[in-house]
């Protein structure tokens, strides 16, 4: 118990808490975006993990600029079905977004089963190493806990502020928050509130397939059933937590990839007396203490889960 | 739409710095040769350069003809009144000019050009804009956000606007401030809309209208809503507008307000101009009021002989604030056995709070309901159990519409014997009750398995009053229970008050259908902004008297016909 107290240990746990926020970022930036237009995507945890697998399946042929491409265009064309579904035909976006965690979820089990002979060997990448940034990044604790990432999370940290700049800097913005509150009155200022909803729609499976693919291609290196592990789920509380904002979700997504990060390292220290499984609960413990106090206070965009149907 | 023709404001502010954008609208306008220096009519002179004309312009919804080859015209520089009851085609005409709606026939010129929008941003982009009683601005943003979301291209511009475009918010709330500057408005830019008075939202999107380029602009029920101090600040600002040269279509029906401010008056009824284009300064307010009401014709009623009994409804005092609307303010009512009272005004002005009151639905702030003597103010339960029946003017609100018609049946006793035994539902009691009770009150098709929802419009009218009239009612409050009905099933709604009223029921009939109010009732009340402003028999019901103390007209019966109680003379009202 003694490492506890080490400085060590704790540069490891926070150096993971941010490389296990990488996904996290990615997927409630995105979905950000999308309920803010009143679309929710409680299909997260698929589009996900199909970007996840089709981003180490494309990696593994093509290379890792092809593969992340993929991921996000995977999640794309699954979101292309939920735009389909809900924005244009008006199915209930609950019942879709549960569909599609299933679909997705069951889809690449099934195919990772197809593709892996039993007992044969699972497609494997190299996960991508740090960036040493020459001073910053030799700083004590500071800089190998929060500034020697890879390239991923470099990524994911510098469209924090591009979501930002779109959500309120720009008229896009503006349509996205007006469709998500009041399409009715959207509409009736000239808005096109299909096709906003749609765009933001789309750009939430985008950035959902990314944060797969930065499980598997960026994290772990290989693909297995179930990798994203309720990792859409965690996005969607994320959201929540910091209420639709977009530097928010940065800082929220780091709160559960440290739980995430504490959790393993843990295991190391205490496995003796206290049950692995025990420790892997607790970014989910969080979540649900967080839930309970944060969602109290929520202001959900007004018109979110509601599809628009124009009058006439 | 050439360029030119339509500069708008908001695009010179756009086109650079905040200083070369900063010309008035009636510099704006008079650059272009749009619109004179007040209500100057001269006929000859603009006959060619109407700011709009429309001929003969129809359109039906249905089997409904809510506008019948109607003329209209709007000068420039003119504000020209649209008035009319409830359902006259006033709003139909008003979103037909927009662009909302699209007519079946006629043509639409609009400054001198043929007109023929086909959805709503044509009209906007032709400068067209439509104030709805209904604001239009998103409440979670800020004024100054509002101005810039979904603003239309400006005219003549082909060429995409880039994507994102930047949101410039100080830009944008430079240019709310400076418009409210020259209109002499206090519209706060940087407040969320939300937040904000309902007079100043709306004083926000006339501003953001203007902004966007609108040359001419219509004000749909404009002051419904406002207190007298707010709906003089409108005055003052129509005619501000209007003398700058931004001529206004003003649809209401408030006569008082209109001798102030507008310089010619319209009446619809039924779809068709009654009067067109009146002279306002020269009109008899009176003669205009009887107009919109028009004929009233008792002869068609064969009412039956009904005998009244003891007094079984009363209400005394009843006082209900409301959160829209001028709720309800010292209303009392006695109906006795066998009557039947018609409640007419014009929606708003308390109806709605009437009805809730008098079944228990809401209670008052003060004031007393009695059913037979026993007290119900304020509890449905009580009110139900002493025997009131209600025949909402929302039918969504009183039928469950993906219930069945069987379930909708017994809404009112669903646990009662012969439907329930020991909590258990029986199905063919159910089943055959609801047979028997479609077939009596004619619904169609009367297939007890049917969704509610599925049937037409009669039918659900039906449907509701066989469940409420089933028992014989001790009071039937309805409100508007033929409204947008065809006449078959309306005659068969009015035959069952009758036979209600027949049966020892006091029925109350709360309508702005006056038609319907003078086919069934035998007394009248008429409620005007919250209070009953008069009470008489209806053998008494002229259209003048009606007209009159609806549109909020003092009733003098000695006829003499006095102009606007209200008037208290902003600048140019009459000139």
């Amino acid at each position: 118990m003694g490492k506890l107290a080490e400085l060590t240990f704790w540069t490891a746990t926070f150096a993971g808490g941010m490389r296990l926020a990488t996904p996290l970022i990615f997927a409630s930036l995105g979905e950000t975006i999308a309920q803010r237009a009143g679309v929710l995507n409680i299909g997260l945890e698929g589009f996900m993990i199909i970007g996840a697998l089709t981003s180490l399946y494309v990696t593994v042929e093509s290379g890792i600029a092809v593969g992340l491409l993929a991921g996000a265009l995977a999640g794309a064309a699954l979101a292309l079905l939920m735009v389909l579904l809900c924005v244009r035909l008006n199915a209930n976006q609950v019942v879709v977004g549960f569909g599609l965690t299933i679909l997705g979820v069951g889809l690449t089990g099934y195919i990772f089963r197809l593709t892996t002979p039993l007992g044969g060997e699972r497609r494997q990448v190299n996960i991508l190493g740090e960036i040493h940034i020459p001073g910053l990044s030799d700083i004590p604790f500071l800089g190998e806990a929060f500034l020697s990432n890879s390239w991923m999370t470099w990524l994911a940290l510098g469209l924090v502020p591009i979501v930002w700049w779109l959500a309120q800097r720009t008229v896009f913005g503006l349509e996205v928050r007006a469709v998500g509150e009041d399409p009715d009155a959207a509409f009736a200022r000239g808005v096109n509130v299909i096709r906003v909803r749609s765009i933001a729609t789309l750009l939430s499976g985008l950035m959902a397939g990314l944060g797969g693919a930065a499980i598997t291609t960026g994290l772990v290196g290989v693909f297995e059933p179930a990798i994203t592990a309720g990792r859409g789920f965690i996005a969607l509380i994320v959201i929540i937590m910091v209420r639709w904002s977009a530097w928010g979700v940065a800082v929220g997504s780091f709160a559960f990839g440290l739980a995430d990060a504490l959790g393993t390292n843990l295991r190391n220290i205490v496995s003796d007396s206290v049950p692995t499984e025990a420790l892997q609960m607790i970014p989910f413990f969080v979540a649900l203490v967080i839930l309970v106090i944060g969602a109290r206070r929520a202001r959900m965009p007004k018109s979110l889960g509601f599809n628009y149907v124009p009058d006439r | 739409m050439s360029s030119d023709a339509n500069p708008g404001i908001a695009n010179e502010a756009r086109a650079g710095d905040a200083g070369v954008g900063s010309g008035s609208i009636s510099q704006a306008r008079a650059a272009h040769g749009i619109g004179g220096p007040g209500p100057d009519h001269d006929n000859d002179g603009y006959a060619a350069a109407l700011a709009f004309e429309g001929l003969g312009v129809s359109r039906a919804f249905g089997a409904t003809q809510a506008l019948d080859r109607v003329d209209f015209d709007l000068r420039p520089g003119e504000i020209h009144a649209l008035v009319g009851e409830n359902g006259a085609g006033k709003s139909t005409l008003a979103k037909i000019v927009a662009g909302t709606l699209r007519a079946d026939s006629g043509t639409l010129r609009l400054f001198g050009e043929a007109y023929s929008p086909r959805r709503r941003s044509d009209g906007s982009a032709a400068g067209v804009a439509h104030v709805r009683q209904q604001l239009s601005l998103v409440r979670g943003l800020t004024v100054a956000q509002n101005i810039e979301l979904g603003r239309p291209r400006r005219p003549g511009t082909t060429a995409r606007r880039p994507w994102p475009r930047v949101f410039n918010a100080s830009e944008a709330r430079a240019e709310v401030e400076r418009l409210a500057a020259e209109l002499d408005l206090s519209v706060p830019a940087d407040r969320i809309v939300d937040d904000l008075p309902l007079a100043v939202r709306q004083q926000a999107e006339i501003l953001i209208s203007l902004a966007w380029g609108a040359r001419l602009l219509i004000l749909d029920e404009p002051s419904s809503a406002l207190g007298p101090l707010e709906t003089e600040a409108l005055i003052t600002l129509c005619l501000r507008l209007r003398d700058e040269g931004t001529p206004i279509i003003y649809i209401s029906h408030r006569l008082p307000e209109l001798a102030e401010l507008a310089d010619r008056l319209t009446v619809l009824r039924q779809g068709r101009v009654v009067t067109a284009g009146t002279d306002v300064a020269a009109a008899d307010l009176r003669r205009i009021a009887e107009l919109m009401v028009g004929d009233i014709s008792l002869l068609e009623v064969r009412r039956p002989d009904l005998e009244l009994g003891e007094v079984r409804l009363e209400a005394d005092g009843l006082l209900l604030a409301a959160e829209h609307g001028p709720g309800l303010r010292d209303v009392s009512l006695s109906v006795r056995a066998g009557e039947i009272v018609g409640v007419v005004g014009v929606a708003g002005n308390g109806q709605e709070e009437l009805a809730g009151v008098l079944t228990g639905q809401l209670r008052p702030d003060a004031g007393v309901v009695r059913i037979d003597g026993t007290e119900v103010t304020g509890s449905p339960g009580a009110a139900i159990g002493a025997g009131v029946a209600l025949l909402p003017e929302d039918r969504t609100a009183g039928l469950a519409a993906d219930f069945t018609l069987a379930e909708n049946l017994i809404a009112r006793r669903v646990a009662d014997a012969p439907f329930a035994r020991l909590g258990v539902r029986l199905r063919a009691a159910v089943r055959r009750h609801a047979r028997a009770l479609a077939e009596r009150f004619d619904v169609r098709p009367p297939e007890p398995a049917l969704r509610a929802g599925s049937l037409s419009g009669g039918n659900q009218q039906k449907l509701m009053a066989a469940r409420e009239m089933e028992r014989d009612p001790a009071v039937l409050v309805a409100a508007g229970p033929t409204k947008g009905l065809d006449p078959h099933a309306g005659r068969a709604i009015r035959d069952r008050c009758f036979e209600t009223a027949g049966r020892g029921g006091a029925v109350v009939i709360i309508s702005a259908d006056l038609d319907e109010v003078a086919e069934l009732a035998q007394r009248v009340v008429v409620l005007s902004g919250g209070r009953v402003t008069d009470r008489f028999g209806v053998e008494e019901m002229t259209s003048a008297r009606l007209g009159a103390v609806m549109a909020g007209l003092a009733w003098d019966p000695s006829g003499e016909a006095g102009r606007s109680p209200a008037g208290s003379g902003a600048p140019g009202a009459t000139p």
